[in-house]
């Protein structure tokens, strides 16, 4: 059994193709459902994000399933294999597997470290586990690659730290208010920008939001755009400063809006309760020397993207910590998958045992019937207990070999040969000349002596 | 007697520091259950001293310091299972171990002159080691509202930015613990004036008992505490010295409480040397 992987992500494909790779509208069970149709795979999960849709398969056949798989994402998506085609990707076993795990620590994302794609893995395989189509092997894998995203994600600073700039305006007012619930935002300027900054703070929680403008209407206007804002008229802006805890201006006024002698006469009607003052204005809308005052907080565009930027650098340099992990969750996850490969043989040579074991006991039947119940079970154990012993080194020894797929297969071909793994086991009279065989071989040891 | 909390107190210390840099939740709970298990030894060592002496060893300064240190340790602790905040661990444990370090090298608790016999000393004793646990705790969080409130304002966000919580939290849990100080500040104070008054009676001849008035630099030192933090909250509710304002002055009070905890207690004092 092979794990395929195949998919198209923003490394690979121009927006234009991802963007009609929607399998979360077209639904995922139906997917799935396709999927499994085809009959090439015996377990799939599909991982679909707006910059990613990626197929795990575990499959016998891999051109097959490849070709399948290639066929299926043009025709679920309805766009012609010749566009699709050339953006697809495909990785095997444990490089299938490795990627699985860059992807949910979020080393393949376009914003490194980003924290939603684990839950996007996480509800892909969930997708996948109700329309049945996971298996022991994917199951496997997807728990892993969890297993791999949450170690990345407390063992290093990979998500740590806002990217963007508006994030950035955020995590420094929680750090400063704490809980933004509650809290009163006034944005000067009815400009684009102003906007966006106050619909994001009211998407965390803000609750009054106060829009003022040299002209009442603009204002008006940006508040019903927001939704559930007031507009305020210049001449207000000092009352709704000293109402409120952040302040975002974002005007085109050439000169600053507000000095700093301003500023300190609005915080003494305020008693001095934080201000938070962010100003994405260019030209500035603030003065600078505004910030020099106790309890204000004041950030230009220029201090937010260098936090942003000292975070990525800051993630940057834990890529490699990152990296380390899902190495080594990789090698874990190949120990068992390799160790697979030595199921049938272990399994093999178990039911041979035990079929030698029980023939031996049925021969011996008429000289044990003389003994009580009790030592006839305790007979049964030991023979039992034996047999386990004997087969503990060889199934350990076999499992390790995993790593080394030339010594796997060397020892099952071995293992085959040595004991007619392949012959059916039930000869009886074979099994008595086997163990009569074996008297000899446990003398020699004696004979050095 | 008292050496193994002080040592259960430094393990625990490693710790909260070692949780503190590397930012592990696990290492996290490990810390806390390390000082849960000295505040147990700590209370079994206290417990131990009560039925030995019959009555609980707060009388002399070393074994006033070992309860100061118990107390704080469980104020801590309360503060941090409430508010589930574990970064402040770090400021309060190396208080805790250097002045554990005290009774860990006085053994034994001294004996308790007659004089202190009678509910009032307790109460007085045990309100004003309260008080000071609480303000060690403002210290502290003050301490660490200054270190967060420079990285902002510097707009360098590092370190104490991904380790600390809020501004805000920072700053009400500091007028919180004022609060709580101030109060039995005030209650430890004023029991202590009734109990002088009433040993002057009965006792007046004992040097130390004459020796009570507002001279004496223990005394004087504690009113002094008593007008910083009564200041702080003016300043707080009044003229809006929140923030960083008050931060410094929880650390001054607590300065001064130190300073009339240990050494005035020690060197100085003439009333208090029991």
């Amino acid at each position: 059994m092979h794990l395929l992987l195949v998919g198209i992500s923003h490394r690979t494909a121009p927006v234009d193709v991802r963007e009609r790779m929607d399998f979360a509208t077209r639904g995922l069970p139906a997917a799935l459902d396709k999927l499994a149709g085809c009959g090439s795979t015996a377990e799939t999960i599909v991982v679909s994000t707006c910059n990613r849709a990626e197929i795990y398969a575990a499959c016998e056949d891999i051109e097959t399933a490849r070709n399948d798989i290639a066929t299926f994402i043009s025709e679920f998506n309805g766009v012609s294999s010749s566009a699709v085609a050339p953006h697809l990707y495909a990785a095997l076993d444990l490089d299938a597997a490795r990627h699985l795990f860059r992807v949910a620590a979020g080393l393949d994302s376009l914003v490194v470290g980003e924290p939603q794609i684990l839950g996007q893995v996480k509800s892909a395989h969930a997708a996948a586990v109700s329309a049945q189509t996971a298996g022991p092997i994917l199951n496997r894998l997807f728990h892993a690659s969890f297993a791999a995203g949450k170690r990345v994600r407390t063992e290093t600073g990979l998500g740590s730290g806002a990217v963007s700039v508006s994030y950035a305006a955020v995590s420094l007012a929680r750090k400063i208010f704490g809980d933004l619930d509650g809290r009163a935002v006034v944005v000067v300027g009815a400009g684009e920008m102003g906007k966006l900054t106050a619909l994001h703070m009211k998407s965390q929680g803000v609750q009054h939001v106060t829009i003022v403008s040299r002209t009442l209407q603009h204002a008006a206007r940006t508040a019903e755009a927001i939704g559930g804002a007031s507009a305020a008229p210049w001449e207000e802006l000092d009352s709704a400063l000293s109402a409120s805890d952040i302040l975002i201006s974002a005007t085109g006024a050439a000169s600053p809006i507000l000095t700093k002698a301003h500023v300190e006469s609005v915080m003494r009607s305020r008693r001095n309760r934080p201000l938070f003052i962010i100003d994405i204005a260019m030209p500035r809308d603030v003065e600078p020397a505004a910030g020099e005052i106790e309890q204000v907080f004041l950030y230009n565009i220029d201090d937010l993207q260098a936090t942003v930027r000292e975070n990525l650098q800051r993630r940057a340099s834990e890529v490699a910590k990152a990296e380390a992990i899902v190495s080594e969750e990789t090698d874990k996850f190949t120990a068992w998958f390799r160790s697979r490969a030595a199921v049938p043989t272990i399994v093999a040579l178990r039911q041979r045992f035990e079929s030698i074991r029980r023939s031996e006991l049925e021969r011996l039947d008429f000289k044990l019937a003389a003994l009580p119940s009790e030592s006839r079970t305790r007979v049964d154990e030991i023979t039992r207990l034996i047999v386990e012993k004997l087969l503990l080194t060889p199934t350990e020894q076999l499992k390790s070999a995993g790593d080394d797929a030339d010594a796997m297969a060397a020892y099952s071909e071995a293992l085959t040969r040595l004991f007619a793994l392949n012959d059916p086991p039930q000869a009886t009279p074979e099994a008595s000349r086997g163990t009569s065989k074996v008297e000899p071989f446990a003398r020699k040891p004696s004979r050095p002596r | 007697m008292n050496a193994a909390p002080l040592v259960l107190y430094a393990i625990a210390l490693a710790a909260y520091a070692w949780h503190f840099a590397q930012r592990n939740a696990t290492v996290g709970r490990t810390a806390t259950t390390l000082l849960i298990f000295a505040a147990l030894a700590h209370t079994f060592v206290i417990g131990m001293q009560t039925m030995e002496v019959g009555h609980v060893p707060v009388a002399g300064p070393t074994s006033a310091i070992s309860t100061f240190v118990w107390l704080l340790g469980l104020a801590y602790l309360y503060t941090e299972l409430t508010t589930d905040e574990r970064a402040m661990g770090v400021f309060i444990l190396p208080l805790l171990v250097t002045l554990q370090s005290i009774p860990a090298l006085r053994p034994g608790v001294e004996d308790r002159a007659a004089v202190l016999q009678g509910p009032l000393f307790g109460v007085h004793v045990s309100s004003l080691l309260f008080a000071y646990a609480s303000f060690a705790l403002a210290c502290v969080i003050g301490i660490t509202y200054v270190l967060l409130f420079k990285e902002i304002k510097a707009k360098h966000l590092g370190f104490f930015y991904a380790r600390l919580p809020s501004l805000q939290v920072l700053d009400r849990m500091n007028q919180v613990a004022v609060v709580v100080g101030w109060i039995f500040l005030t209650i430890g104070i004023i029991v202590g004036a009734i109990w002088a008054m009433q040993a002057r009676g009965g006792y007046g001849v004992d040097p130390r008992v004459q020796a009570m008035s507002l001279q004496d630099p223990k005394i004087f030192v504690a009113l002094v505490c008593w007008f910083v933090y009564s200041f702080e909250l003016f300043a707080a509710r009044r003229i809006g010295w929140g923030g960083r304002r008050a931060a410094y002055l929880s650390a001054v009070g607590f300065a001064i409480v130190l300073l009339n905890f240990v050494p005035i207690s020690y060197f100085l004092t003439k009333s208090h040397n029991f």
